[in-house]
């Protein structure tokens, strides 16, 4: 293997529980999102949009539908001779069965991996999120600063800020102190979970981390404070833009909603920094006679013979005749029968709605639902 | 049974009739359905008939061809044995009668030696179809003729399946025979070989004129026509695009469409076929249109009957207008002012 500047590894693991019955049988990375992609398509994306060539997937829950879409790579043109993207999941040991415990230790477990490269820098990555980055700038400032480790922040409004993890920082953007989801916050600048080390310090400390039983074995919880505490050049990068956790029902469906509206940062449409995806083969979208569509993202495929308002269709869906989604996020290959009529929602992908089925949340309660197959079974039954 | 056939793809055909939409390209590589190229069809076809092993014959313009097969993953014929080939006629201006020219496999014998496959078929790259060609094989077996044609109605669809030995012999002696291509063997009443005809009753539509593809495109609007072209069971694949989804905007509104990816809307779009990527601002009314790929119509524009090749730039207010038995061709990159066709 060629020795690389900057490999990348990219935490696909997550189980995403607040996303309910969505991540029942696939990972967080692995949901549907904008009419067309997956959400770990944006990290993907940057990363070739970015010039890093050498991703490793770590993948452990629910790995098979994120395991065959990620494939060799090619959609993001990641079918690389020296690089590319690899899967990496949990494997056992002559001794024993090693499953990811944390952040640092799915790392530390595929050191092996990057040993091949022998990078001079590591990318460390979540798949969970929404936002298009560079990351070579990150890089140059990481390199400018002399830093041995950088973490991307975010400004997030104060009253919010005790939700995330936050980095209080001196003029220099050095890190003084990290603080996990401090009553108090000091400071408004959120982790990003995005984190650059030089790779000479990441192996010291994710092998110290690992001799440690105390430890958690998380980024965030044990190597950032560690190496802090053992006065490493920590530096925070300060992130503008479009940067959305899409953790719940209800941010997933805010971050659908932000691409129909035309003051969004989140462009899908720039040319310069394409977000890719597997593109499945399907015919242009058919809309009929009938039907209206307005403020709405609709994908191939699609045939759509209701009335569509401010929602977002992935491709395959059938919409039958006088159905009205509104504000809605209907997910590859559903079907929505005739005299639906759905507001507020999100229908999983392959579900069938019949015909006549009305889902719209009360008025005083603003909460998404999320459609199940017992919800039908109930309205139908 | 698999690799028992090889595809051939006759793409040398110029029809002048199509001029307008084949200054910059070749008549396989004519856009269609919003995100389809004519030759699409056929070799989407020969892919889902398990055929393994498709060879390409272009002339003319073919750098937008090959642009679009590229290696052949697409269509899955990037592969170790067999896949996809090109053969570029050597002769530039050897005039061919009609589909699949002796003169051109000659310069390429090689590729029928060398194959394994036992049968070939041979096959127009403008035929707007999707066909299963294994039974066309079965029945070709069954009957034990040299040569069977597909044909609907009577007319034949310029496909022909013979087995590859007797294709090469045809191509051997040529010039003995007088044979220059597969219609000359079929339609000469003093051969010797066994001809069968095979019906193809699906939809099936040979583009060979302005007012065809026109009429073959809107005609795609109807959910009977469109259902027999798209089957999920046997996809028409295609160079696949990372655009996003098609976005509607404030004040859009779409009917009767089909409609591709990539795409944003202000306007009205009515009875039309929209390309990928293709902008259309507010105010502007288009219908019965054909619009390719990324072609730009600004705000407050009429379109009606027109044919919008890639790349055209339709400036605010203008107002074009063709007949509907006669539509209007803009050619491709070019700007249509407001004032230009008022």
């Amino acid at each position: 293997m060629g020795k690389k500047k900057c490999v990348a590894m990219l935490l696909a693991g997550g189980k995403g529980s607040r996303l309910s019955s969505l991540t029942k049988s696939l990972a967080k990375p692995a949901v549907p999102f904008g009419g067309k992609y997956r959400i770990i398509d944006f990290t993907l994306s940057n990363c070739t949009n970015s010039g890093i060539d050498t991703v490793g997937v770590l993948t452990q829950y629910q790995p098979l539908v994120l395991n065959s879409y990620i494939g060799i790579g090619s959609a993001w043109d990641l079918d690389r001779k020296n690089g590319g993207v690899t899967v990496l999941p949990p494997y056992s040991e002559s001794s024993e069965v090693k499953w990811y415990t944390g952040t640092a230790s799915a790392i530390y477990q595929n050191l092996n991996y990057l040993k091949q490269y022998d990078p001079e820098y590591v990318l460390i990555l979540s798949g969970d999120h929404i936002y298009k980055m560079n990351y070579e700038l990150m890089l140059n400032y990481h390199i400018e600063k002399g830093a041995d480790a950088t973490i991307s922040v975010i400004e997030v409004p104060w009253p919010e800020a005790s939700r995330f993890g936050i980095m209080n920082t001196d003029d220099e953007m050095r890190v003084a102190e990290f603080e996990e989801k401090p009553a108090y916050p000091k400071n408004n600048l959120a982790s990003m979970g995005i984190y650059i080390f030089n790779w000479s310090v990441l192996k010291e400390y994710l092998e110290m981390d690992d001799r440690n039983p105390e430890s958690s074995h998380d980024f965030g919880k044990d190597i950032i404070p560690l190496m802090l505490d053992e006065n490493k050049r920590l530096f925070a990068y300060p992130f503008n833009g479009y940067w959305k956790d899409v953790g719940t029902v209800k941010s997933l469906w805010e971050a659908n909603m932000d691409l129909l509206d035309d003051e969004c940062e989140l462009n899908l449409f720039d040319h310069d920094w394409r977000i890719y995806s597997v593109n499945p083969n399907h015919p242009p979208q058919y809309i009929s006679t009938q039907a209206e569509v307005a403020e709405s993202l609709i994908n191939e495929g699609c045939t759509v013979e209701g009335e569509i308002e401010k929602s977002v269709l992935f491709q395959g869906v059938l919409v039958g005749k006088n159905t009205v989604i509104r504000e809605s996020v209907i997910m590859p290959d559903a079907v929505i029968g005739e005299n639906v009529y759905i507001e507020k929602a999100i229908v999983p992908s392959g579900m069938n709605i019949p015909d006549g089925v009305v889902i719209s949340a009360s008025e005083e309660d603003d909460e998404i639902i999320l459609i199940t197959q017992e919800m039908i079974q109930g309205i139908c039954s | 049974m698999k690799k028992r056939m090889l595809g051939v793809i006759d793409a040398t055909t110029y029809h002048e009739d199509l001029e307008e939409l084949t200054v910059h390209r070749s008549l396989a590589a004519v856009p269609f359905a919003g995100r389809y190229r004519l030759i699409d069809f056929v070799l989407s076809n020969m892919v889902n008939s398990d055929i393994e092993s498709v060879a390409i014959f272009p002339k003319y313009q073919y750098r937008s061809l090959m642009d679009h097969l590229g290696s052949g993953k697409n269509w899955d014929l990037n592969r170790k044995r067999d896949g996809l080939f090109f053969f570029p006629s050597p002769l530039l201006d050897s005039p061919s009668k009609g589909i699949g020219s002796f003169n051109h496999f000659a310069a390429n014998l090689d590729y029928f030696y060398r194959s394994k496959q036992e049968y070939a078929l041979i096959s127009n790259c403008f035929t707007v179809f999707n066909m299963d060609f294994r039974p066309v094989l079965d029945r070709h077996i069954m009957t034990g003729c040299d040569i069977t044609v597909v044909r609907q109605d009577g007319r034949s669809l310029e496909m022909y399946l013979v087995k590859t030995s007797l294709l090469i012999n045809l191509i051997e002696n040529r010039n003995e025979t007088g044979y220059t291509c597969m219609s000359d063997v079929v339609t000469d009443i003093h051969h010797s070989y066994t001809i069968c005809n095979y019906e193809y009753t699906g939809l099936a539509v040979m583009i060979d004129s302005i007012e065809n593809y026109f009429a073959a495109s809107i005609g795609l609007l109807e959910p009977e026509a469109w259902k027999n072209i798209f089957l999920r069971s046997q996809p028409i694949y295609t160079k696949v695009k990372d655009e996003p989804p098609t976005r509607y905007m404030k004040g859009a509104s779409a009917k009767n469409s089909m409609i591709a990816n990539g795409c944003m809307i202000e306007g009205t779009v009515e009875n039309s076929i929209i390309s990928r990527g293709v902008k259309i601002g507010k105010g502007s009314v288009v219908k019965n249109c054909i619009i390719m790929q990324k072609t730009q119509i600004g705000e407050n524009c009429v379109l009606d009957s027109v044919i919008l090749d890639k790349d055209v730039k339709v400036e605010s207010g203008a107002r074009i207008e063709g007949r509907h038995e006669m539509p209007l061709v803009i050619r491709k990159g070019t700007v249509q002012g407001a004032l230009m066709n008022s």
